[in-house]
């Protein structure tokens, strides 16, 4: 998968209309919320990744992301 | 290991009575703080839409239970003092002590030489009641009446908009009887997560005081008293997605049995969002997976297998005999599935609850 489908991925998951890219904070969107939390844990699990409430509350940007995901992408 | 084979028992009646005021998630937005946005959101992703809670806040679970039993016995003619075992799953017990089951054994008419007693289970209960109540029967006993739910309004904390936009309140009965038909059975406990889902105070470890009853701003953002069920959804839903699906391969595994020869998967109705995650993984659609009972009614805890069966597949349950697989997981953290043969049994529409005097 590309960073770019990624990126897609990511923003459909959190229904989100905002542009992303990995500079992104996620307080700044709209949609990270709880149930924004659900949606992308169910996106990465389809992926293969497994991410606890506990990683997102680290997280800070989609680049924490983007670097969870790791080798799934690949570009 | 909990895997078990029975070659007894069969579930032959399942009655499900609900709470009688309807309430809509549009109308109750304002209370939990919700604004337009949020409202949209949780329409759309968790399904929310109505449900059903008592409007007497003292009825209890057994006032539900108390008023399917009745309608079971009219629908079966099955005598109340041929029962011979009563086991009752339920968060919301009448009292601390004795059991819920015993005053129950007395107030169904049920005779003394009944063995009777409470089961403290959530989402899984109705599995693990039932695993009991098959249990029973290879004992040798021959009619096991199983009652499950709660009043989750007694613990969900009313403006909690977390926890009680999911919460509906129900009570079911459900007869067993000694006869000859095969069930499989995968239970699974993980004490390990019981932070996730606890109603903090009120027992020995944290008594009833004061402090428990003062309303609270949490760090989830919702407001409750330590007396109310706290959820963690992540940790909830990140076990779902992990637990459920496993253990499935599990139960198919060990029964022997291709899931394409299922008629049907119920699944406690946690919420439509994680019923459609599971469904996605399992490989299986709605058709077979109901999935629309947190939607009108809520999230009915040990009774939401069979309030889904007297909801919506009252029609198969009644008319043929199915192949079932029944699956419940949340609270303890526990889980467990089974699978049934059930072969025309008495399922009506659910009932709704209808005060003192039933």
């Amino acid at each position: 998968m590309s960073l770019e489908e990624f990126l897609e991925g990511i923003a459909e998951a959190l229904d989100t209309e905002n542009e992303l890219t990995p500079e992104t904070e996620l307080e700044r969107i709209d949609e990270y919320d709880s149930i924004g939390v659900l949606s992308l844990m169910s996106y990465l699990d389809e992926m293969g990744i497994k991410a606890t409430p506990a990683d997102f509350e680290k997280f800070r940007t989609v680049a924490d992301l983007v670097a969870l995901a790791g080798e799934k992408i690949d570009g | 290991m909990a895997k078990v084979r029975f070659d007894k028992g069969a579930i032959k009646a399942i009655v499900t009575t609900v709470g009688d005021r309807l309430l809509s998630i549009d109308e109750e937005a304002e209370k939990f703080g919700y604004d337009e946005r949020t409202l949209k959101r949780v329409k759309k992703s968790m399904g929310f839409h109505t449900r059903r809670v008592v409007s007497d806040p003292s009825v209890c679970t057994s006032d539900l239970c108390a008023q399917s039993a009745g309608r079971l016995f009219e629908l079966t003619g099955v005598d109340p003092a041929s029962i011979d075992a009563l086991i009752m799953v339920t968060q919301t017990p009448d009292y601390r002590a004795p059991s819920t089951a015993i005053i129950l054994q007395d107030r169904l008419g049920l005779g003394t030489g009944t063995v009777a007693f409470d089961i403290n289970l959530g989402c899984s209960g109705f599995i693990n009641g039932l695993y009991t109540a098959y249990a029973m029967i290879a004992s040798g006993l021959q009619r096991v009446l199983l009652c499950v739910g709660d009043v989750a309004s007694k613990f969900a904390y009313e403006r909690d908009k977390v926890l009680t936009p999911l919460m509906g309140d129900a009570g079911s009965a459900i007869l067993i009887e000694a006869e000859a038909s095969e069930s499989h059975f995968v239970l699974h406990s993980d004490g390990s997560g019981f932070e996730h889902l606890i109603i903090p105070a009120g027992g020995c470890r944290y008594p009833c005081s004061l402090e428990a009853l003062e309303p609270k701003a949490r760090p989830d953002g919702a407001v409750r008293r330590d007396v109310d069920m706290y959820m963690n959804g992540g940790e909830i839903f990140n076990f779902t997605l992990k637990a459920v699906p496993e253990m499935f391969d599990e139960l198919f595994a060990f029964a022997g049995v291709e899931k394409e020869r299922i008629d049907y998967f119920v699944l406690h109705q946690a919420n439509r969002y994680i019923l459609q995650n599971i469904a996605k993984r399992i490989g299986v659609d709605e058709e077979r997976l109901p999935m629309k009972t947190v939607t009108e009614y809520g999230n009915q805890n040990s009774a939401s297998i069979p309030g889904t069966i007297n909801a919506f597949l009252h029609e198969p349950f009644s008319g043929r005999s199915l192949r079932s697989v029944f699956a419940g997981f949340g609270i303890g953290l526990s889980w467990g599935a089974c699978l049934v043969e059930t072969d025309g049994i008495v399922a009506p529409e659910p009932l709704i609850y209808k005060g003192a005097s039933t």
